[in-house]
């Protein structure tokens, strides 16, 4: 009876195994849920950014800011990971933190120094286990980033790109593309390569085509803009990776709780097996014992 | 008239409003039926909007834009706040806080100035609000 037992054991333990990754799959799917219609709200604030820099091009305001200029410098980059705080989400982290470190490689070669800031604690202990320096570490960013706390990081990028400290900002995430796929991208936020925003943002932003009255002039909303084009940029970077992080998590976990399901059903007929064996076993021994007395 | 106003998380308020005054960066700007379009920089302060049916509201707005075309005032802003959501401690700290900032050169001074007028908008509005 050993034998079946254990197996009867292992059933078991894979069981509750099963019940931990299917509730980790359902809890994943409400925050991908939330996280999603999160990320779809703030796509109205980016359209209508996207418009009214329209207008404000039509109304004849030359597109010029300093945030806009490619610099000729190299002195400093800096290079923002967002990472997970927590595992058990597959490849999610380490594909990014592999795209993330690939390029902060590059940049060490081109610019003089480089800033490495990371987001999640994951992140920041892969750079730990390293001993990678980092210039700034954050793990208050979970399933709901807050625009408030992306302002103040992007507030302190900006002071210090002004200041000249830095002349080159990216951010490697998981940029999020439709449900089914999700690719980590290094994108350049500053020098700000273009104000529209994304491409179908600038499309769908058709405008009504009105004569404006600027208050106090194109030129100064136009100062005012971009750099909150820069905060909803960065804003959107963090939204997308907090989907991607569910999204990832929901497929491993689906998939945990698939391998659970196929193991089982193995054990299951192993166990029944041994356990007929076992019954053959018993009876053969009862029919030669009682043969043995007759003969 | 309808009155929307957005923040980069979400839309805050949809509403149809018969008025709406919005304090711009030299003061307030009040918006009719019929208002000429507009787009303008917003300060921070005080957002009244009066309900078609008269009835008014008051928001803490700071920083953004209104653009006002036909029908529609929309203001875009980076944060709204209930009154009771506004403290004088608080309008008070930051006003301390903004004035410690470095001016080096001309951005980082537009960032202070930036700075100051969020944290005086606020404390206007705190005070009224304490007073009612």
């Amino acid at each position: 009876m050993a034998k079946a037992r254990a197996l009867d054991k292992r059933r078991k333990s894979i069981r509750n195994i099963r019940k931990i990754t299917r509730t980790m799959e359902l809890v994943a799917t409400a925050q991908f849920r939330r996280a999603m219609e999160r990320a779809v709200s703030a796509g109205a604030y980016t359209q209508r950014i996207a418009a009214m820099v329209a207008d404000l091009a039509r109304a004849g305001a030359s597109v010029s800011h300093p945030l806009l200029e490619e610099r000729q410098a190299k002195n400093g980059a800096a290079l923002l990971i967002l990472t997970a705080n927590r595992g058990m989400c597959g490849g999610y982290n380490s594909s990014i933190l592999r795209k993330g470190h690939h390029r902060a490689d590059e940049l060490k070669g081109e610019y003089e120094n480089l800033r490495l800031l990371i987001s999640g604690k994951r992140g920041i202990s892969y750079a730990k286990d390293r001993k990678i320096e980092l210039a700034a570490t954050y793990d208050q960013f979970n399933d709901k980033p807050q625009y408030d706390e992306v302002v103040k990081i992007a507030d302190h990028i900006l002071s210090e790109y002004l200041a000249g400290n830095i002349d080159r900002f990216e951010v490697a995430y998981m940029k999020f593309i439709s449900v089914s796929k999700q690719t980590p991208v290094v994108e350049t936020l500053l020098p700000l390569s273009e104000l529209a925003a994304d491409d179908e943002a600038g499309k769908s932003a058709e405008s009504n085509g009105a004569e404006y009255e600027f208050l106090p002039s194109p030129e100064s909303i136009l100062e005012e803009v971009v750099p909150t084009a820069f905060r909803v940029k960065l804003f959107k970077c963090f939204l997308d990776a907090a989907v991607g992080e569910q999204i990832a998590r929901r497929v491993a976990m689906k998939a945990a709780t698939d391998n659970a399901d196929s193991m089982i059903s193995i054990l299951t007929t192993t166990y029944n097996r041994a356990r007929q064996g076992q019954i053959t076993n018993e009876i053969i021994e009862v029919v030669s014992g009682a043969s043995a007395l007759q003969g | 008239m309808k009155c929307i106003v957005v923040t980069p998380e979400k839309t805050e308020i949809d509403r149809e409003a018969s008025f709406v005054v919005v304090p711009l960066y030299d003061g307030e700007y009040g918006i009719g039926k019929g208002h000429t379009p507009v787009v303008a920089r917003i300060g921070a302060g005080e957002l009244r909007i009066t309900s078609a049916d008269e009835e008014k509201a008051s928001f803490f707005i700071e920083g953004g834009f209104l653009e006002v075309s036909g029908e529609v005032v929309s203001i875009l802003t980076d944060r709204v706040l209930l009154p009771e959501q506004v403290s004088l401690e608080e309008a008070e700290g930051r006003l301390q806080k903004a004035k410690e900032l470095p001016q080096t050169n001309s951005d980082l001074a537009a960032m202070k100035e930036k700075a100051l007028v969020g944290a005086r908008g606020m404390l206007l509005a705190a005070r009224k609000w304490r007073k009612k």
